[in-house]
């Protein structure tokens, strides 16, 4: 290895030109673009997956600025109409956003944006972290506006010959002011737009200071404020005292919930028919619960997805079938090694198990019979996994207001479950048919219309029974029933007759099987009911099915909950897994051990002192640690009764070190209260 | 004494502030320094302006909020006064002052003859250098200027200054709160305002006249002015209920001259908008406080944990978050602690900072489900010390140790917890005796 020139102690890299290992930094890239050396730009899989995560994401892209939209649209019309009438305060527009600021970043950048077309060519966007004095904040407001300004221009040559680009420094109020005169030629114009994304992170009295200093300008310098608020509108009362927030005009804006946009996400783009990447019901129950216990952030959701999609197609090209149609042009260009690839799935053997001897020979040898196989039995998954969706839909329409809701509310919850069990036969659908049972007409007659409507539009539905028909006799047949039959109740109870003096114990058991045996007759509207409720089972019952019963369910359905470990970090678990495990990161032959508590002195030395330190109490004296880390790395000597021995020099710097990066990463803390000891700061494992 | 007519017409009420400022300031008269006070909208600054602009005075005005740094205020006075523009192709100022001396140089070269400093906020001046405020209050005898004056304007009376050493005392004009009479005269100027403001709701359909606006401004003061004395405020309390007020007389309900009628119309709603007095939301607002809070599961036991681990002493965690914690011996303490009156609660006294260790804890042991240890639940704590519900009273750079408060009250946290489904009345050492 080469000796640096550098005098100070330090950490050098030397790049000796080793690659990263291909199989392990497999499914972690991130896509590169062709061209700069992607390893696998080459591969089927890979391509399948471009394609469509290009897909999803124009179709994500789409649906944000269709949610957005609206609320842009009023806030443009605000800002647009906010000095048409003479203002005595600065306008204000509150867009309460909801926590997750990082997800909102899109869409502050489209406001910006489209201010800039369609309103003032005058647009601030401050950040907290740029501003955090007066100072800092009006330098970095001014310096947008006049400088930004120039970069209009169309030749930006010319721009840097005629107009000098004004220091920062130099930016004020009075050099704003004479700048936006000179502008326009001393009118009130266009209007000039402050954007702070993040009102909860600026210091309050620069907010109040700022805001002060703008309403003293209020008419000659037509401000108008935007807040991106994430908690709620109280942040902005705590923030500004009455003599600020009276200089301010507030227009509140609410955005969606962020709950709502991930139902829109996954509803409208990652269970559309486009895109035949399924994720199972473990996997897919870990990101909603990631999503609604940890950070509401819908970016993170889609990031979370975007690597289960890499994991599952970076298994080989038997993933490159994961496509919605053509597959006779991906099997086309399939090699015999991919032909053995999808021959590897699992379900792939009981598919063999199950057929005849001479097909199983077929199937296992001749690549054009196992094609046609594959085709048929995709066809057949994508059918099942069409139906699966619109279904799944239909149901959630049929239990979603049903009282507890058993089934879930939304269609997320119905999926869950469908793709983990049976759905017909679990607990919580046969409750949600009971309760559907007890529905009244008007509202089972809206259920059903709506059921008919979502059907109509899915006219790729595979069923043996035509539903959308049957769905509209029902309809009919519902329209028919005419009110007097519905409240029609045939009075034949026969009466109680209490034959004599009784018991009351008798009296009591005779009239607890009479209610017992007593079956109320039903009237036409309940007969029907009670038809069409177990129709709608019956349906649900044959078509919902879970993905594994289908041969190369794999191709589609991924369920690795192994990446939870990729996805949520753990770090403190990692840390005790290393220090206690080390074999498990080092991958060393010498390591190895069979249960928690055995210390080889082959392990680095802050493993040894590591688990030393877990048989300990709060506090450890240094000294006996010392004594058990010599006893491992030399138990040669240890066994020597004489108490105070020489200890080696260097295995006592070889400890004295572990001690030291114990403290670093948190373990232990020296301790005042007790010389020699040290206190042990972290508990369990 | 014309001139002053006009300026006691348009603002009422000043009459004697107004004499004052003249002889003060008047054409024989100038005064070295003087101090303006009064509460806010009093017409300090305006009335000060006004005056000066109708003397034909050279004058500087300087809103010392905007003035950051001396360097800022010294160099747009000296541009004030001598009338010079700032060019926004090359920004330089008439004449560089990084200092004082800079300033009191400049001024002597330029050869002024009348002229009046304006330092509008002077209470600024406290956190300013520490010479900016004595120099100013004898700049005629520092500059050598005869004729130059300078107004301070301040919120706060001049003795809250606190300033050391030996200052000339300024002429004080104090600026008294408006009277109930004057308030309605002077809103009554803003009649214009509001008959515009009618005819863009009702489309020219209402006429009204200036005696129904004043008994309309009587009925309004009688609700408000008990609790604002605020002119702006008032100002724009008035015109956004005179629109509500008129709407019974544009539906033909009653006629402009039935004013018990329209009383009783509008005093619900007058009694509403005092609520939500100095809030200034105009269009749709939506849910206050708690309610409207998007938390996740976890920030939301969190935000629980971190108020407990505020309002309840570290002594009391063992009791109440542990399973067998043992009995507890009564001792006189907890007698008297029962008969607490309610100035000593835990909860009315503030919050108390707690470590993040004992934060996670107390998570951990109110949290009915096992969550894994891990960063997305960690980043959360973060993110609510960003969103202001908790504050971190370290530096960022400590890592060890970090301390936070939880700045959110009991009602918001009551209804986080009833949100989850949570009984924080039962953790609370204030309460859980009881």
């Amino acid at each position: 290895m080469e000796s640096t020139v550098s005098v100070s102690k330090g950490v050098f890299v030397f790049k000796n030109g080793l690659q990263p290992n291909k199989q392990k930094g497999r499914g972690r890239k991130k896509k590169i673009p062709t061209g700069t050396g992607n390893i696998y730009r080459d591969e089927m899989w890979f391509q399948t997956y471009t394609e469509l995560w290009e897909v999803l994401e124009s179709k994500i892209k789409e649906l944000n600025s269709d949610m957005f939209s609206s609320i842009l649209s009023n806030l443009l019309n605000f800002i647009d109409g906010s000095y048409c009438k003479p203002v005595t305060e600065i306008p204000a527009g509150a867009l309460l956003t909801g926590i997750n600021m990082p997800d909102h970043a899109v869409q502050f950048e489209t406001l910006k944006s489209s201010i800039n077309e369609k309103i003032s060519p005058h647009v601030a966007h401050l950040s907290s972290q740029d501003c955090p004095s007066l100072k800092n904040l009006v330098e970095n407001m001014i310096n947008q506006f006049i400088n930004e300004d120039i970069d209009y221009d169309l030749d930006e040559e010319n721009v840097k010959s005629t107009k000098v680009k004004i220091k920062k420094s130099q930016c004020s109020f009075t050099l704003l002011q004479s700048w936006y005169e000179d502008l326009y030629n001393n009118k009130v114009d266009n209007v000039l737009v402050v954007i702070l994304p993040d009102f909860e992170s600026f210091k309050e009295n620069v907010l109040q200071d700022f805001i002060q200093i703008a309403s003293y300008y209020v008419n000659k310098l037509p401000f108008v404020l935007v807040f991106g608020i994430a908690t709620s509108l109280s942040a902005l009362h705590k923030a500004l005292p009455y003599h600020v927030s009276s200089k301010i005009n507030i227009q509140v804006f609410n955005s969606q919930p962020s709950i709502t946009y991930l139902n829109k996400i996954i509803e409208n783009v990652l269970f559309s028919n486009d895109c035949p990447f399924y994720l199972g019901g473990k996997l897919f129950a870990l990101f909603t619960d990631i999503f609604l216990f940890y950070d509401f952030s819908v970016t993170g959701f889609i990031q979370n997805f975007k690597f289960a999609m890499l994991e599952h197609f970076s298994t080989g090209n038997a993933k490159a079938l994961c496509i919605t149609h053509g597959f006779s042009e991906v099997l086309k260009n399939f090699s015999k090694e991919d032909f053995e690839n999808v021959r590897m799935l699992h379900s792939f053997r009981r598919f063999v198990e199950a057929e005849s001897p001479k097909n199983q020979i077929e199937l296992l040898t001749d690549d054009k019979y196992f094609q046609k196989a594959i085709k048929k039995e995709l066809n057949k998954l994508i059918y099942y996994m069409n139906n699966l969706v619109v279904l799944l839909e239909c149901l959630n329409i049929l239990t979603a207001d049903l009282p507890k809701a058993p089934l879930g509310k939304t269609f997320r919850e119905i999926y869950c479950v469908a793709v983990s069990k049976k759905l017909s036969e679990t607990v919580e659908f046969k409750e949600a048919f009971q309760l559907l049972s007890f529905q009244s007409k008007d509202e089972l007659l809206t259920k059903i219309d709506s059921v008919l409507n979502l059907l109509k539009n899915n006219i790729e539905i595979y069923t043996e029974e035509n539903i959308v028909d049957d769905l509209k006799t029902f309809i009919e047949e519902l329209n028919n029933l005419s009110n007097d039959q519905v409240e029609e109740v045939q009075e034949d109870l026969d009466c109680l007759n209490i034959e004599g003096t009784m018991q009351r114990a008798q009296l009591k058991q005779k009239l607890f099987q009479q209610a017992k045996s007593q079956n109320k007759p039903m009237n036409a509207y309940e007969k029907f009911r009670s038809k069409v409720v177990e129709y709608f089972e019956h349906i649900f019952e044959e078509y919902l099915k879970v993905p594994t019963d289908f041969t190369f369910h794999e191709i589609f359905f991924y369920n690795d909950i192994s990446i939870q470990n990729h996805i949520i970090g753990s770090h403190r678990a990692a840390i005790h897994t290393a220090l206690n495990d080390p074999q498990s990161y080092l991958d060393c032959s010498c390591c190895g051990i069979s249960n928690d508590a055995v210390i080889l002195s082959s392990m680095p030395d802050i493993c040894i002192a590591y688990k030393l330190h877990l048989e300990y109490g709060k506090m450890i004296n240094l000294y006996d640690w010392l004594q058990a880390f010599l006893s491992i790395l030399d138990p040669v000597h240890a066994d020597d009764d004489n108490e105070k021995r020489e200890v080696d020099p260097q295995l006592q710097a070889r400890f004295t070190q572990s001690v030291a990066e114990m403290e670093f990463l948190g373990f232990v803390k020296s301790s005042k209260r007790k010389t020699d000891h040290v206190s042990r700061l972290t508990w369990g494992g | 004494m014309k001139m002053l007519e006009g300026l006691i017409e348009r603002f009422p009420g000043r009459e004697t502030q107004i004499e004052m400022l003249h002889n003060l300031l008047g054409d024989d008269a100038a005064a070295d320094a003087i101090f303006v006070h009064g509460g806010p909208s009093v017409g300090k600054t305006s009335i000060v302006k006004a005056f000066l602009e109708e003397k034909k005075f050279k004058h500087a005005v300087a809103n010392l909020i905007e003035c950051y740094s001396t360097k800022i205020l010294l160099e747009t006075i000296l541009n004030e006064l001598t009338s010079h523009r700032i060019d926004p192709t090359d920004p330089q100022p008439v004449a560089k002052c990084d200092n004082l001396m800079d300033f009191l140089n400049n001024l002597s070269n330029f050869q002024l003859k009348r002229a009046v400093i304006v330092l509008d906020k002077a209470e600024q001046l406290r956190n300013m250098d520490f010479n900016l405020l004595p120099s100013f209050l004898r700049l005629r005898e520092l500059s050598g200027i005869p004729s130059i004056s300078v107004i301070l304007i301040s919120e706060i009376a001049f003795q809250k200054f606190n300033i050391k050493g030996n200052v000339v005392d300024p002429v004080k004009l104090p600026f008294p709160q408006y009277s109930k009479e004057e308030i309605i005269a002077i809103l009554a100027m803003d009649f214009d305002g509001c008959s515009k403001l009618l005819q863009e709701h009702y489309d020219d359909a209402l006429e009204v006249d200036v005696n129904f606006y004043l008994n309309y401004l009587n009925v309004f003061l009688s609700t408000f002015y008990r609790a604002c004395r605020d002119l702006c405020e008032l100002r724009y309390m008035a015109r956004i209920n005179f629109v509500k007020y008129c709407e019974p007389i544009h539906r033909k309900d009653c006629s402009a001259a039935d004013s018990m009628a329209l009383w009783r119309h509008i005093a619900p709603t007058l009694k509403s908008s005092l609520e939500v007095l100095y809030l200034r939301f105009s269009g749709q607002s939506g849910a206050l406080g708690a309610q409207a809070l998007e938390l996740p599961f976890y920030a939301k036991y969190l935000l629980i944990a971190a108020y407990l681990a505020s309002y309840n002493p570290a002594k009391d965690d063992k009791r109440l978050f542990m399973k067998h914690h043992g009995k507890k011996t009564k001792t006189m303490k907890d007698v008297k602690a029962k008969s607490k009156v309610s100035e000593q609660l835990s909860t009315q006294l503030g919050p108390k900072p707690f470590s993040f260790d004992r934060l996670l804890a107390i998570f951990y042991a109110i949290l009915d489900d096992k969550v894994g240890f891990n960063n997305n639940l960690l980043v959360q704590v973060s993110s609510l010390v960003e969103l202001q519900l908790l504050t971190s009273l370290s530096d960022n750079y400590n890592l060890d140790g970090q301390k936070y408060k939880c700045t959110v009250n009991f009602e918001f946290i009551q209804t986080i917890s009833k949100m989850v489904g949570f009984n924080i009345r039962k953790y609370l050492s204030d309460f859980s005796h009881i």
